[in-house]
């Protein structure tokens, strides 16, 4: 009797998990978060170009980002003769399990996330590493002459920008003197990263455009140079798990910003029960996961696209010093 | 969960990439329609091969890269576990993928 109840409630246990993990705060709601996201971007940007933006699928045009990965996911899938078929068809999920790793690691509902580790932010900067690889990598598969040019400048640009975002990212694990999320998040109880490190979390998000593509440093995915760069090949099935896991990888780099710089979803409690607790952590980190998305849309769509040359030196001559200059101070003042 | 986390998001993920296959349809074959994009030019290009010895350096960079973050795991770690684990596990995945990027990219060393 003992023991199937000690089964039964390990079993609950194991599917709370798995909900967790899969749905909620987990992959799915992330998902949302990116749709979401998607939609904000392509208002913002309508609303600063003097345009409308989407109004047709759902109020104010909020599903459109869900009715494009539909449409997407119907049309015709197309094999290049040229492609690596291997890697061209197993690819896109695995480009998409990068960023869906990393969500498990995000504190959501409390300073605690569905998955700790005592390093994990570690694994969270491999999870950058690995996406970027597999960008560049997909882009070879399809074999075409604009994916090969869009891996080139894909890779050239990641050199650039992985070493301050690398930095930028230590910067608050040297504060809190701990490389799990969590332990940062703890650390910013009192006081948020944001106001001992400014530096870094403009680095961070000057590395996440470049990371995610964006202008000014939408540079492998040019539209009006190289078509549509490392993707030209991609159609159907593929190109909608592309896309989304871009969706997916904006939401994953805006909270993994909240998380080490604006204290997670730490904020004032004023209940003692657990659930309102939760409920309470859970809307401080949506607001601020959404002012960090703002700010990320506002500058790309204010910003005009840089040449690849330029961006890297950009990055080793100006954000990689300043990058180490707060580290530095960091380091000095014993913080 | 650590390990099992990661691995159930891979499987979920893969999973519902097959079911949706099953919604679009999925061709292959040789003619025009399955030649990459040339922007209208009559003349199709071969398989490109990227020889910039700037692309091999990057490419190696990020190999080192990531072996330095897997290192740094091990100065944190009270056990040798996870970093073995992840020295196994992500290094070989990176260097079999840069692997792959050189021999079908056609690099040389």
């Amino acid at each position: 009797m003992v023991d199937d109840r000690g089964r039964i409630e390990a079993l609950e246990m194991i599917w709370t998990q798995i909900v967790e993990i899969l749905i909620f705060p987990g992959l799915t709601f992330f998902v949302w978060i990116g749709f979401i996201f998607d939609w904000l971007e392509r208002k913002t940007q309508a609303r600063m170009q003097g345009r409308r933006g989407p109004i047709l699928a759902g109020p104010f045009g909020i599903l459109q980002p869900v009715a494009d990965f539909f449409k997407l996911i119907s049309k015709e899938e197309i094999l290049p003769e040229v492609a690596d078929r291997f890697v061209f068809q197993l690819g896109p999920p695995l480009f998409f399990a990068a960023p869906a790793i990393g969500t498990i690691f995000i504190p959501v509902l409390g300073p605690n996330a569905i998955v700790n580790n005592e390093f994990d932010l570690l694994f969270v900067l491999f999870i950058l590493a690995f996406s970027a690889l597999m960008a560049a990598m997909l882009g070879y598969a399809s074999g075409g002459r604009w994916s090969i040019i869009a891996t080139g400048r894909l890779v050239v640009q990641y050199t650039g920008y992985e070493i301050p975002l690398i930095v930028a990212l230590v910067t608050p694990a040297l504060l809190a003197r701990s490389l799990s999320l969590a332990g940062i998040v703890a650390a910013q109880e009192k006081v948020w990263f944001i106001a001992l490190a400014p530096i870094s979390f403009i680095v961070f998000i000057v590395a996440a455009l470049a990371e995610l593509e964006k202008p000014p440093f939408d540079i492998p995915t040019a539209k009006t140079e190289i078509v549509g760069g490392w993707m030209t090949e991609f159609s159907g099935r593929p190109l909608a798990y592309i896309k989304l896991t871009k969706d997916l990888s904006y939401a994953f780099l805006s909270a993994l910003a909240v998380t080490l710089f604006l204290g997670g979803p730490l904020g004032p409690v004023f209940f003692v029960d657990p659930i309102l607790q939760s409920l309470l952590y859970f809307i401080y980190f949506v607001v601020k996961l959404f002012a960090v998305g703002f700010l990320i849309f506002t500058i790309r769509t204010a910003l005009a696209r840089v040449k690849i040359n330029q961006a890297v030196r950009l990055f080793w001559m100006l954000i990689t010093p300043l990058s180490l200059i707060q580290l530095g101070i960091i380091m000095l003042l014993g913080w | 969960m650590v390990i099992a986390g990661p691995l159930l998001i891979i499987i979920a993920d893969i999973f519902i990439y097959q079911i949706a296959g099953r919604f679009g349809k999925r061709t292959s074959g040789k003619g025009a329609k399955y030649q990459p994009f040339t922007g209208g030019e009559e003349d199709v290009a071969p398989r490109g091969l990227y020889r910039s010895e700037l692309f091999v350096f990057a490419a190696l960079f990020m190999v080192v890269e990531a072996f330095a973050l897997l290192l740094a795991g091990s100065f944190a770690s009270p056990t040798n576990f996870y970093p073995l684990l992840f020295l196994a596990g992500g290094g070989g995945v990176v260097l079999i993928v840069t692997w792959w990027l050189m021999i079908v990219g056609g690099l040389k060393l």
